[in-house]
Order: C-alpha cells, then sequence, then structure tokens
C-alpha cells in the first residue's frame, strides 16, 4: 500500500514533467515549422496580418529584469549585510519579516500599486502622457524580486561561522575589510543563486508587468528608450490568450513565447540549484 | 573613519529595503480599510448588475476554494514522492527526482496556466472550470511541497531511524511513529506556505478557472469561479469607474490579509522544535 | 680574570632579568565583565613580563577564553584598565583593529579561510603587503610554526586539506606574518593528535624566547611541560598566580591543590 503511493507519486511527479514540456512544444511546433527561429530577430507581431516576430518581448523582457536587477541587487545586498552585520537582535528579526511580508503580497496587488501609484508618480514627475512603460515595469519588479535577493543573501550571510568572524576580526581586519576579503566571498555561492533566482522571477512574471507595461508590440526607439509603452513575454501572453483560438497560428504563437520563457527559466533555475548543491557538497 | 563611512553606505542603500515592507503595507491597508465594510464583505450579491457588484464573499469563496483544493490535490503526492525519495530511490533516482522539482520551481505560474489551457481546457473539455483552477494550482505548488517534505525528512536524525530499523520497525510504523512526530511542524509550514502561494497565484487562473461576476457559488467543479486575486486585476483596470478601483484596493487588503495569516502561522510555527 | 669576566656576565643578566620584572608587556588591573546580566569575570589583575611563557590554566568554564578575548578587545564591554606595551587598549592608536594586529589571537577550533596555504598565512596583511610580501617572509614564519617541512612542497593547495594539527599550525603562522607583539593562545592543542601537540608546544617554547606568550590550557601536565608563570583562574576569579615550579610544588590555595589533584575546583 505505502509501496503503491510511493510510487504512484514519483511516477506522477515524472508524468507532469513530460506532459507539460511535451504539451509545450507540440502546441508551439505549427509555429516553429512556418516561422522558424529567425522570428526571434523578427520586431513585427501584428496577429492579423500573420506576423509574428519575437524581438520586442524579448528585448522587452530583458528591460524590465536587467532594470529589476540593476535596482534590486546593491539595495537587496545591502539590507542583507545591514541585518546581519550591522542590526541586532529583535532589529534583525523584523527586518527579516517585513522581508516575507513583502515576499508574501500577490503580484496582482503589486500590479495594483503600480497601476495606481507608481504610473501617476512617473507620469508626473517625468512629464510623460502615459506612465506605462519599461521603466515602470523594471521598478516594480525590482521591489518584487528584493525579498528573494535580500533573504537569500541573509542566510548566506548568517551560515558563516563566528569562528571565521573572528579569526578575521583577531587578525585586525576592519569591518568593510572583512566584508569584502570573508564574508562576501564565502556568501557568494547563495548571494548568486538568489540573484539567478531572481532574475528568474523577474522574466516569468506577469500579472504586476502586464498591468503596467503598456502592452505595446514596439521595438524600443532608440533601444535604450524604456520610457515608451512596450511589451513582455509574459504580458503578450496574458493580454493575448484569451483572443486567440485554440490551435490557430495565433496560439502557436504565443505557445512558443511561453517555451522560450519557460526554456530560459527553466536553464536559471537549475544553473541555480546546481551551483548550490555543489558548494553545499564541497563544504561537508 | 573609513569604517564609518562604509557601514554609513551600507545603511543609506539598505534603508528603502527596510522601510519598503511597512509603506507598502500601510498604503494598502490606507487605500483598501475605508472601503471595506461588513455590507461589502458578505451582502448580498443578488440582483445586482454587471460591474456594481460590490459584495466579496464569492471571491473569496472562490480563492478559498481553488486553495483548498490545490492542496488536497497537491499534498498526498508530494508527501508520497518524499517518501520515495527517503525509503525507495535510488542514489540515481533521487537526483532525478530532484532535478525535475528544480525544473519545474523555475517554470513562471503563466506557462502553468498555458499548459492547464490546453491539456485540462481544450483537450480534456474540462472548460473553464473549479477544477481546473485547483489542478493548475496543485502543480504549482507541488514542487515546493515535495522539495519541503523531502528537507523535512532529511533533517531528522540518521541514528533515530536507524534505531528504529534495529528495532525491526517496518518502513509504515517508522513514518508513523518516528518521522511523523519529528518531522510535522516542518511538514505543516511547508503546507501553510503553499496555500499562501496558490492563494497569491493569479495569472494561471486567469483565463483557465476564472470569470468576472456572476458566480456565488459553483454549481460542480466544472463550473467558473470569481476569485479574489482575479477581482483585483479586472476593477484595477476600471480606471473611469472610482467605485470599482476603491473595490480594488478592499479585494487587495482582504487577499493580503489572507496570505500574511497563512505565512505568520508557517514562520511561527518553524519556531516549534520538536525533541 | 675568567671569573671576574663571568660573574660580570652573571651581573648583566641578573640586571636585565630585574629590569625585565620591572617593565611590563601587559599589565590588567580589576578587570570584570558581565554578559547578559551574568557576571562572567570577576576583578582579575596580573601582569606579564616583555617575553617569556605564561599559562593560564583553569578548569573548564572559569573564563579563561573570555578573558582571551577581552584582551584583544573582541569582548569590549569589560571593565577594568588594562595596558599594553604601556598603552592603554582603549585609546590605542589606530584603534581596537591596529590593537589585534599587535595582539595575536589563536583561537581553539583553527579556522583557515577557504583559499590556499600561503594565502592564508598573508591573509591578515594590508592590500599593499600582501603584494610584496616576499617567499621568504612566508618560509620564516611557517618555520617558526613549526609547518614548513609538512607545507613546502604544496603552498598554494587548499589550506582546508590539511589536518586539524597541520591546520593550527597554520592559524600561528598567520598570526605570525603579522609580526604580533605579543600572542594569545586558546588551548591551541585540544583535541589536537600528540605529534601536532608536540610541535606546537616546541614552537611555542620557541617563540616565548622573543615575546610574551599567554596560553590558556585546563591541562596540567601540558602546564607543567610548557612552564613559565602560571595563572590559576577559577569561576571568574583569579586564584593564585606565580612561578609554574612552585605553583605545582607548593600550591598556596586549597581551590589550587583540589585543581591539582582532581583536575576539578569548587570556588562557587
Amino acid at each position: 500500500m505505502l509501496n503503491l503511493w510511493m510510487r504512484a507519486s514519483a511516477w506522477i511527479c515524472l508524468a507532469v514533467v513530460i506532459l507539460l514540456l511535451g504539451f509545450l512544444v507540440q502546441q508551439s511546433w505549427p509555429y516553429w515549422q512556418q516561422y522558424g527561429f529567425s522570428t526571434l530577430f523578427s520586431g513585427d507581431w501584428y496577429p492579423y496580418e500573420k506576423l509574428f516576430g519575437l524581438t520586442a518581448a524579448i528585448i522587452g523582457s530583458f528591460w524590465a529584469a536587467l532594470i529589476a536587477l540593476s535596482i534590486a541587487i546593491p539595495t537587496g545586498l545591502a539590507a542583507a549585510v545591514m541585518s546581519t552585520e550591522i542590526l541586532s537582535g529583535s532589529w534583525r528579526s523584523l527586518s527579516r519579516t517585513g522581508m516575507e511580508l513583502l515576499a508574501g503580497i500577490p503580484s496582482v496587488v503589486y500590479g495594483l500599486l503600480g497601476l495606481w501609484v507608481l504610473l501617476p508618480l512617473l507620469q508626473s514627475s517625468l512629464g510623460l502622457l502615459t506612465g506605462h512603460n519599461l521603466l515602470a515595469a523594471g521598478l516594480l519588479l525590482s521591489v518584487m524580486v528584493l525579498p528573494t535577493i535580500m533573504v537569500m543573501a541573509q542566510d548566506a550571510l548568517s551560515e558563516i561561522s563566528s569562528e571565521q568572524r573572528d579569526a578575521a576580526a583577531s587578525l585586525g581586519m576592519g569591518w568593510s575589510e572583512r566584508l569584502w576579503r570573508v564574508l562576501l566571498p564565502q556568501a557568494w555561492p547563495g548571494i548568486r543563486s538568489g540573484i539567478l533566482l531572481a532574475l528568474g522571477r523577474a522574466l516569468g512574471e506577469t500579472m504586476a508587468v502586464m498591468l503596467v507595461v503598456g502592452s505595446m508590440d514596439r521595438i524600443p526607439e532608440p533601444f535604450y528608450n524604456l520610457l515608451a509603452p512596450a511589451q513582455t513575454l509574459t504580458s503578450r501572453i496574458g493580454r493575448e490568450i484569451g483572443e486567440s483560438a485554440f490551435g490557430s497560428m495565433h496560439f502557436a504563437a504565443l505557445m512558443a513565447c511561453g517555451l522560450l520563457l519557460a526554456t530560459v527559466t527553466i536553464t536559471i533555475s537549475l544553473l541555480a540549484h546546481l551551483r548550490a548543491d555543489n558548494t553545499s557538497v564541497a563544504r561537508t | 573613519m573609513n569604517e564609518r563611512h562604509a557601514k554609513t553606505l551600507t545603511m543609506m542603500l539598505a534603508l528603502p529595503a527596510l522601510l519598503l515592507p511597512a509603506v507598502c503595507l500601510l498604503y494598502i491597508l490606507f487605500k483598501g480599510i475605508p472601503a471595506l465594510d461588513w455590507a461589502m464583505l458578505f451582502g448580498s450579491a443578488q440582483g445586482a448588475s454587471f460591474g456594481s457588484v460590490t459584495a466579496l464573499w464569492p471571491q473569496i469563496t472562490g480563492s478559498l476554494l481553488l486553495m483548498l483544493g490545490a492542496c488536497v490535490l497537491a499534498a498526498p503526492v508530494a508527501f508520497g514522492g518524499a517518501l520515495f525519495y527517503a525509503l525507495a530511490a535510488s542514489h540515481r533516482q533521487q537526483k532525478v527526482l530532484l532535478g525535475m522539482m528544480h525544473l519545474l520551481v523555475g517554470i513562471p505560474p503563466i506557462v502553468y496556466g498555458l499548459c492547464g489551457l490546453i491539456v485540462l481546457v481544450h483537450l480534456l473539455h474540462w472548460g473553464i472550470s473549479l477544477l481546473t483552477g485547483m489542478v493548475i494550482l496543485a502543480v504549482i505548488i507541488l514542487p515546493m511541497l515535495l522539495l519541503n517534505s523531502v528537507n523535512a525528512i532529511n533533517r531528522i536524525a540518521v541514528g533515530r531511524t536507524e534505531a528504529a530499523h534495529a528495532l525491526g520497525l517496518s518502513n509504515g510504523e517508522i513514518i508513523r511513529r518516528v518521522w511523523l512526530p519529528a518531522a510535522w511542524p516542518a511538514l505543516l509550514t511547508g503546507l501553510l506556505l503553499g496555500m499562501a502561494r496558490a492563494l497569491s497565484e493569479t495569472a494561471p487562473v486567469l483565463f483557465t478557472a476564472t470569470v468576472f461576476s456572476g458566480v456565488a457559488w459553483p454549481d460542480s467543479v466544472f463550473s467558473p469561479v470569481t476569485s479574489l486575486q482575479t477581482h483585483i486585476f479586472y476593477l484595477a483596470q476600471e480606471g473611469a469607474n472610482a467605485q470599482a478601483v476603491d473595490i480594488a484596493w478592499a479585494s487587495a487588503v482582504v487577499l493580503v490579509l489572507l496570505v500574511t495569516v497563512l505565512s505568520f502561522s508557517a514562520s511561527a510555527l518553524r519556531k516549534i522544535r520538536v525533541h | 680574570m675568567n671569573i671576574q669576566k663571568k660573574i660580570d656576565v652573571g651581573l648583566t643578566i641578573q640586571q636585565s632579568a630585574i629590569k625585565a620584572d620591572q617593565a611590563h608587556s601587559l599589565k590588567l588591573s580589576g578587570l570584570s565583565l558581565e554578559l547578559g546580566g551574568t557576571p562572567i569575570l570577576r576583578d582579575i589583575s596580573f601582569a606579564l613580563p616583555v617575553h617569556g611563557m605564561n599559562i593560564l590554566i583553569g578548569p573548564s568554564g572559569a573564563g579563561k577564553s573570555t578573558l582571551l578575548r577581552c584582551l584583544n578587545l573582541l569582548h569590549q564591554s569589560w571593565q577594568g584598565d588594562l595596558h599594553i606595551m604601556d598603552k592603554d587598549v582603549r585609546t590605542w592608536p589606530d584603534g581596537a583593529d591596529a590593537l589585534r594586529r599587535a595582539v595575536g589571537l589563536i583561537a581553539q577550533k583553527p579556522s583557515l579561510f577557504p583559499c590556499s596555504i600561503a594565502q592564508n598565512v598573508v591573509f591578515g596583511l594590508g592590500r599593499k603587503a600582501r603584494k610584496q610580501v616576499s617567499d621568504e617572509h612566508i618560509e620564516q614564519v611557517l618555520r617558526q610554526a613549526a609547518l614548513w617541512g609538512e607545507v613546502k612542497d604544496r603552498l598554494h593547495d587548499k589550506a582546508l586539506t590539511l589536518s586539524v594539527g597541520q591546520q593550527q599550525r597554520l592559524c600561528i603562522a598567520r598570526a605570525l606574518a603579522l609580526a604580533p607583539k605579543m600572542l594569545l593562545l586558546d588551548e591551541p592543542t585540544a583535541s589536537l593528535d600528540p605529534r601536532s601537540k608536540q610541535c606546537i608546544e616546541a614552537s611555542l617554547l620557541e617563540l616565548a624566547a622573543t615575546m610574551p606568550v599567554l596560553c590558556v590550557t585546563h591541562d596540567i601536565e601540558q602546564a607543567k611541560r610548557l612552564g613559565g608563570q602560571i595563572i590559576f583562574m577559577c569561576d571568574g576569579h583569579l586564584i593564585e598566580s606565580g612561578d609554574s615550579v612552585d605553583f605545582f610544588a607548593r600550591p598556596e590555595r586549597i581551590e589550587s591543590r583540589e585543581f591539582l589533584r582532581w583536575s576539578v575546583c569548587d570556588c562557587s
């Protein structure tokens, strides 16, 4: 009985993985067959004219994730360092609780915050026609991935033994020297995993991005123009999946977006866990 | 002096991150609480016309139904898989199982939604329904539940399990009498976090399980539901209708409170040490 | 003539001994420490000569390790007065970090950094000094720590591949690379193999000829082997201090006698 339950569960897990990937490939197959991989480099997405280029959405996803990480990494790391190395006792656990709170806020609520707080703010401060743009998406995402980076970095830092800290202190190393030469290098595997997971999350986040990014299929012009409405892979799927007929080329193209997204995020996630496992083995 | 500069710089970088949680939460409460009242939570949903429905309880029940269904479906598979990992799997099978779970963790929720749309809605003809949403959410929380259970079992001292084996206990008895008493807080913590996750996922149920309004209580598992998450999404975009946005904030307060209660009870539970 | 010379030499030695007696490398008076409301150290005073071996002995839980951590300011919340090299440690030029470079502390458990053996030796040096450090300097401190022979062919291997005894000696070398004015050791040979124990004790005795060494131990036999000055502590109090030969032959206090006989002491 127990044996049956265990084995059935394991088979279900396997089946889920195979079915998931299998159907993604199968449903997007017509798209790849007709348009091939060259569409990755074509910018025009007009479903009614059967033009399905992915570049605009790929660039959008890339920019949004880049903005998010470039804000969240320094802030999150600093917050982790401050809470483990400067704050003491109850303040430390308070900051941790705050981060868990931030991580727990559902993404659609972030979308609401972005739409009704961030966008008016951007609109008035930058004098834009509409606040819907990649910058807004990036800023919102940076708040959403901040807990991932901070919590992982905090765990990695607090795992370093007090003997190591004492050894560094008894060698007369100052606070910043200890931080740069002992603490951060030793916590790096954990920090790196945190950054990779945050990247995966930023690329895959849908609801919040969808509400603020503007959903316009345009390649930013020039490429660093982040203040115009744009599109990401996830927001495109979220906006258009309801309109596309099952089995149509439009549907297959959206599946192709999903497959592309999944491939990238799976790679990132496996990389994060692979590295983390390796170092933990090496440490024992 | 240099040291003080370094510390000040760190604190200045960190301060926004440390203040952000309080700011976000207070703002949501500030916007949502005024719009929230008793009648809105539990008032009648009957006879209201489209778009001006103010009662939230159908959305709350819908969200809770989705969450409970997902847990009921995912928990047995996750625990079974973890037991397989601990008791029956070869080293290679263990690696494959963990690798698969890490792979699943990496897939964005919206992709689960897409696959659910293909397989459950279209190929199995379940349509946009409660059951579809439950299954999709179950698959989403499956990897985190399984990994959590594996960790919980791994944390039990090897010596204790070996001692139980030496006493001639069967696997079933070891699970019941050694592992469960030692690991239940960790297992329950994982389950609570899974529930919180299922409650906050929006994208995958948006086009597979939910409709905007008109459903108070689903007739069967094959009928669509309304949910808090998607309700917020729809109402947030009703820019012209100030009342709709107010209701969106009120729904956000309810949702955030539900999720926070779940995740805080999880972290309270995590502090319990069973000896 | 010959006799006269001998007498002269004898006199100079005696005079320098007297001088050494008057000057102290470390002078501690009235140190008390409370941690979380519990008194750990109570009114401890002693002085160390400018060089030589000093043993801080006592049963476990006496506060010996905590006292060492106070001496190089890893604990800073103590009351009392501590002068090292006739300078108040509270107002040490360039702060606590400079003091810690002048006072080498070796912990009970060796704690190396995850890099190569050579990098560990120079880890405490400043950025410039690390780049300019000569191979001779590394060799010299490794020799002083009695480790050179075992690691000379694999200086660029990971330090964590060494045995625990070798790691402990590498920790001593790492502290010596900073050219400290004195050395504090916290049970450096506890849980080490006899061979490493012997190496470390020999190198400590050699080092004690040039600088003051304060070594914590709870091992009476080790204290006898190392000799020098004995400071006996129990339950946060300093019970008795003096020359090691006298202490082991004629302990004055009843607690000392009890400790020498049973290795435990009941003085609370």
